[in-house]
């Protein structure tokens, strides 16, 4: 798009690549540095920018002493099953609202989305209580049901917006065929609609791995927890921080995500920003 | 694979609807989703709605109406109310940086150049990692004995000594909003970039022959032509921040004392460290009023082309 044509464009198109790139992927890459420096090298006024002597020891201690695996365990199911749970009932309510017309539906539909309008935190005040009283607090059941709650408006509509463009000639189709609708869905609509209830289950996903508050709030037993208060709790408090041991774990929790991602970013990209562009 | 509406440039096929749609069916399959919505969305709010006219404290067994005793309080405390001129700093700065950068990294990796698809593919990252991880990585940054910052700052003679950037007013803001920002980029990239393609090429060419540069292409043509992209994304990014909450309570804690205690952080506080649930609510409710028009801002321009 630009014509980098005199040495003072390149120049100028090529300093702005580098302080960027630098502010985006320098962190990431101290974190990695770091994560394989003994303390020795770790806790230095002149700092080495690759490890000298490449150390494992906290990727070795993260793993085996303190409860990482567990609350990977705990992270995993709650965050699949929430995921799951949002991108079925988003495909349903999505595919209801963009092939079938009734009244009110707009309104419903408007209703859904203004989710977003009531923080997480405001929710939480009345969810813990609600957990509470059906015995679910302190529960990977009531931490997975609090999760619906973060995607499934924008999950909503990132499947209404994929239902909208497929054809409906082909439902009718399936119709003269004297299938019902819901076997028409299950049958014909879902199969073609794959790549977006995938994207949409890993969009929920991600609000689960990701989720700090939640967890520490409506989860009180340390066999329960999820890696995010998990973390927390255990490499950063008042009296001592273990940096390295931080930065080791990190990539340990982060590394399933980005095996995710490296195998579903573009289909991804395209379906988040669905909700935005027009 | 791309599930995305229709971008600008493309036409838009108005699809209609099923004829013989079964409306039965309709409400059934939507049933689910209005339950997890009213049992998780709507049943809380209104409840905080009513919890804010109470005093529900560990010094209350019953919840105790007090009328309109709470927002008394928060109108009439400056510490409370500063949380809103914490929140509104936090959101200005965060948003206008991550939409500068965003639209910034956005026309650079729009450019053809050698490494773009690596560049593109790595700018994920910081948008996919656990917020707790990230708040770590920028607190191990921003260390104030041995943070690589504060190393590079002191090496270029900006400072003489270490700052302790967490555990001071502004240092502690700055960071939560770099964080903040560094974690925004990636998906603010991507919104320019989508509605960067459809930019019409021959008026850019048009452009160019009658001799208009680089910079004059991009304020003249790219910019008017991104303006619904800036509206939408500005209006979902002050929604992100306004109810940010993991990344501030992983770096800061809302401290020190109370310098980035914005709303989430407050609401937190008061609810599940003071108990003190009417408080909590009344904060809330003003909070959702205070996001109610960047929502209903944001829902009008999704749905002008339905």
């Amino acid at each position: 798009m630009f014509e980098l044509r005199t040495w003072k464009e390149k120049l100028g198109f090529f300093a702005l690549l580098a302080v960027i790139a630098f502010f985006l992927f320098f962190p990431v890459y101290w974190a990695l540095s770091s994560a394989f420096k003994a303390n020795g090298e770790l806790y230095r006024m002149d700092p080495t920018f690759v490890p000298h002597q490449p150390y494992l020891g906290h990727f070795v201690s993260a793993l085996t002493e303190g409860p990482l695996m567990l609350q990977l365990g705990n992270s995993l199911v709650t965050s699949t099953a929430s995921a799951l749970l949002n991108a079925v009932l988003a495909a349903f309510a999505g595919y209801s609202f963009a092939k079938f017309d009734y009244p009110v539906k707009k309104p419903l539909m408007l209703l859904i989305l203004s989710a977003q309008m009531f923080p997480f935190g405001v929710l939480l005040i009345s969810i813990y209580p609600m957990l509470q009283s059906v015995g679910l607090l302190d529960t990977r059941v009531g931490l997975t049901i609090s999760y619906i709650v973060f995607a499934l408006p924008v999950s909503t509509y990132m499947m209404y917006s994929y239902f909208k463009q497929v054809p409906n000639e082909l439902i009718e189709a399936a119709r003269v065929d004297g299938a019902s609708n819901f076997k028409i869905f299950r049958r014909i609509v879902m199969p073609i609609s794959l790549p977006a209830f995938i994207t949409v289950a890993l969009y929920a996903f991600m609000w689960s791995w990701n989720d700090l508050l939640y967890s520490m709030t409506l989860i009180t037993s340390d066999d329960k927890r999820t890696v995010g208060p998990g973390l927390l709790l255990r490499y950063i408090n008042e009296n001592n921080a273990d940096w390295g041991g931080a930065m080791a774990a990190s990539f340990i929790v982060a590394a399933p995500i980005i095996l995710i991602f490296a195998v579903l970013q573009k289909q991804f990209i395209g379906g988040v920003t669905s909700g935005a562009v027009k | 694979m791309d599930m995305a509406t229709p971008l600008p440039g493309r036409t838009h096929r108005k699809p209609g609807y099923l004829k013989r749609g079964d409306r039965l069916f309709a409400y059934v399959i939507l049933a689910p989703a209005m339950a997890a919505f009213l049992v998780m969305v709507a049943w809380p709010f209104i409840d905080a709605m009513s919890m804010s006219f109470y005093s529900y404290t560990v010094y209350d067994p019953e919840p105790v109406f007090i009328g309109l005793d709470n927002f008394r309080t928060i109108l009439t405390d400056p510490y409370v109310l500063g949380s809103w001129v914490t929140t509104a700093i936090f959101v200005a700065g965060t948003t206008l940086l991550t939409m500068f950068l965003g639209l910034s990294w956005a026309l650079l990796m729009y450019q053809d150049f050698a490494g773009r698809g690596v560049f593109r593919t790595m700018t994920l990252l910081p948008w996919i990692l656990p917020s707790t991880v990230s708040a770590f990585i920028w607190a191990w940054m921003l260390n104030g004995r041995y943070g690589i910052v504060n190393v590079l700052m002191m090496n270029v003679g900006a400072i003489d000594s270490p700052v302790q950037f967490l555990s001071n007013d502004v240092g502690a803001m700055v960071a939560i909003i770099l964080t903040r920002t560094w974690i925004s980029i990636p998906l603010f990239m991507s919104f320019f970039l989508a509605g960067l393609q459809g930019m019409d090429f021959q008026q850019i060419e048009a452009a160019r022959i009658d001799g208009a540069g680089n910079l004059r292409i991009v304020k003249r043509l790219i910019l008017p032509h991104l303006k619904p992209v800036f509206l939408v994304t500005g209006a979902l990014g002050m929604i992100g921040n306004l109810q940010q909450f993991d990344i501030i309570f992983a770096l800061t804690g809302g401290g020190p004392v109370r310098a980035t205690s914005v709303l989430s952080i407050e609401v937190y506080k008061q609810a599940f460290q003071n108990w003190s649930l009417g408080m909590a609510s009344a904060i809330g409710v003003l909070w959702v009023f205070t996001l109610m028009p960047i929502v209903i801002f944001y829902l009008r321009s999704l749905f002008r082309e339905d």
